[in-house]
């Protein structure tokens, strides 16, 4: 593979992205949104504290938040939450970026002049793939500084601990990218089925489901996952992802997006 | 004086005179065979016309030869290159005009071309050197930095075929060109062809339109689901049909007898001048058939005015592509399949 063509393919997809506003609002509001979420949540808690079953079964699950206040607790469960938010961002800027980027190139009908270059499809594919996934990675990782940096500010440094503890961190760092990973296979095997970006992403829109469970679970503290539930879970979507690969790379084959892409 | 060049091995050659060859090349889908048994070469410089009609396999053919897609028999070979073994050296020798122009909406005609030059990987300063030559050639520079999306039909067209040179390739392969352009579009770009053809590029034109064709094409393949015919426009001229006289007769001849005997009279009289092949009487004039027009008319008049004939008109019959391209598809608009 030759990394001058993925940095060309890599490049030409950032360019068509910028330049599409419906696909810019979706990459950067739920980041602002994100961001500024946390200062609103403090402000709704205040000084509440959770009902007493579930602060037992909280600290049951989670014995180093014993030290905390009753209102840290609160706040401590509360930001937990927000890992899920952070797992979604990856989940879904590329899928929207991959399924607006291939439909858009099978309305248009612009591959077959670029698969009629020197170009390998891996390297279509790997740069189309780079191109989706990485603005959803990037966007969940400064998110989340900038998550950090508020939360120390308005939390103290108690949840400062909470939010940095090994847990958020294999979520943030390993398992978010492992669904972008996800997420972008779901996008290729899905936009070579169907001619409408929003179909594809409401279809490819399936891989988000689990974390909707995992967000639910941990919201009712039915579940609080840590560090080793994430990287369980990171191994498990990787290697889903690897088996939709093939199937991705299969349906991005040369002969079938000119022959069968319609 | 032999004309060396540096083929794809590096070494110095006397250069191969048929730039594209196809040997019993088939191409099936499911169980349909879109092409079969084609057997084809082009010639350095010449440009070739494919003809057929809907689905009769000249997109497959164009498909097959630029490496889009595999072969499933025979062989093909661009520039000595096979298309199977050598398919990223295929696409690199090859530009092509693809149905549809295939430009990125929202990136400019400078950045559509750029990006096309860096997958061909040419270096940045070739790029801006060939960019600004083609973009002025289609007179397009003004326009470099308009994103492609607010371009008309014509200038995207235009565009495509400047993308399709970008890299100096050996062949270049038009796909419906002018299809779906305004008159105004499609004269354009068909100037800019000719220019292509002048400037002694291999060319091989995928098409509907005969008389594009017939302006263009040294050679013209008639397609369908393999090769029907192939020969030049005059040839298939000569071969189908024919060339001929036509000479309108006054409706009331000064000749003696009734009108259906003088007619007789003058296709006797006709018959016997030398060159002249068939005659046929049609109302009021005489269908001459023969190889050479411009030697017989002479004679055909003289004999035709000694046997009492009131000329009115004489015209050269030259028997259209559109004739040739009914005649070897086997079809007649009227009529249907199979005449």
């Amino acid at each position: 593979m030759r990394a001058g063509i993925v940095a060309t393919v890599l490049h030409r997809e950032w360019a068509e992205t910028v330049r599409n506003r419906l696909l810019m609002s979706t990459i950067l509001i739920p980041p602002v949104v994100l961001t500024i979420a946390p200062l609103a949540l403090a402000g709704i808690v205040g000084d509440r504290v959770l009902p007493p079953e579930l602060a037992t079964q909280v600290l049951s699950q989670r014995p180093e938040w014993a030290g905390f206040s009753a209102s840290e607790l609160a706040g401590a469960f509360a930001v937990q939450q927000f890992l899920a938010f952070f797992l979604l961002m990856p989940a879904y800027i590329p899928l929207s970026i991959a399924t607006f980027s291939i439909i858009g190139e099978k309305q248009a009908r612009t591959l077959e002049p670029v698969l009629a270059t020197p170009i390998r499809t891996s390297e279509l594919l790997t740069g189309k793939a780079v191109a989706a996934l990485v603005p959803g990675v990037l966007a969940g990782w400064l998110t989340y500084l900038a998550f950090v940096l508020l939360a120390s500010l308005v939390y103290g440094p108690n949840l400062f601990g909470v939010v940095t503890d090994s847990s958020w961190l294999v979520g943030v760092f390993i398992l978010g990218p492992a669904v972008g990973l996800a997420s972008v296979v779901a996008g290729v095997v899905v936009s070579s089925r169907v001619n409408d970006p929003r179909v594809a992403q409401q279809v490819g829109g399936i891989i988000i489901v689990p974390i909707v469970a995992v967000t639910l679970l941990q919201a009712t503290g039915t579940l609080l996952v840590g560090a080793a539930g994430y990287l369980l879970l990171a191994a498990i979507v990787l290697v889903v992802s690897l088996i939709g690969l093939r199937a991705g790379v299969a349906l991005f084959d040369r002969e079938a997006i000119l022959t069968r892409w319609r | 004086m032999i004309v060396a060049w540096l083929g794809h091995t590096g070494r110095m050659t006397t250069p191969d005179p048929v730039m594209l060859r196809a040997a019993d090349l088939g191409r099936q889908f499911g169980t349909l065979w879109a092409v079969r048994h084609m057997d084809l070469e082009v010639r350095r410089g010449e440009v070739l016309g494919l003809l057929g009609p809907n689905g009769a396999g000249k997109t497959t053919t164009v498909r097959l030869l630029t490496a889009l897609i595999e072969p499933s028999e025979g062989s093909a070979s661009v520039d000595g290159l096979d298309v199977t073994e050598h398919p990223e050296a295929v696409r690199a020798r090859v530009g092509i005009l693809t149905e549809t122009p295939g430009l990125y909406d929202k990136l400019s005609a400078a950045a559509n071309l750029d990006f096309f030059g860096r997958l061909h990987r040419l270096d940045a300063a070739t790029r801006a050197t060939r960019i600004e030559r083609y973009l002025r050639l289609f007179s397009l520079w003004d326009r470099r930095d308009d994103v492609a999306g607010t371009f008309s039909k014509g200038m995207k067209q235009k565009l495509a075929i400047a993308r399709a040179l970008l890299h100096d390739p050996a062949v270049i392969f038009l796909d419906e060109p002018t299809a779906a352009l305004d008159p105004e579009a499609a004269f354009v770009v068909r100037e800019a062809i000719e220019s292509l053809q002048r400037s002694g590029r291999t060319i091989v034109l995928a098409t509907h339109n005969l008389d594009e064709a017939d302006r263009l094409c040294d050679r013209i393949a008639f397609v369908r689901g393999g090769l029907l015919r192939i020969d030049s426009p005059a040839a298939l001229r000569g071969s189908v049909g024919g060339h001929g006289v036509e000479v309108g007769l006054s409706a009331a001849p000064s000749a003696s007898g009734t009108p259906g005997e003088a007619m007789s009279a003058l296709t006797v009289a006709a018959r016997q001048v030398p060159g002249v092949a068939t005659v046929e009487s049609v109302d009021h004039r005489l269908i001459v058939g023969t190889a050479d027009p411009a030697a017989v008319t002479p004679a055909l008049v003289r004999a035709l005015v000694a046997a009492g004939a009131d000329i009115v008109e004489v015209r050269e019959r030259a028997t259209t592509l559109e004739q040739i391209y009914f005649e070897v598809m086997g079809v007649r608009p009227d009529h249907g399949e199979a005449v």
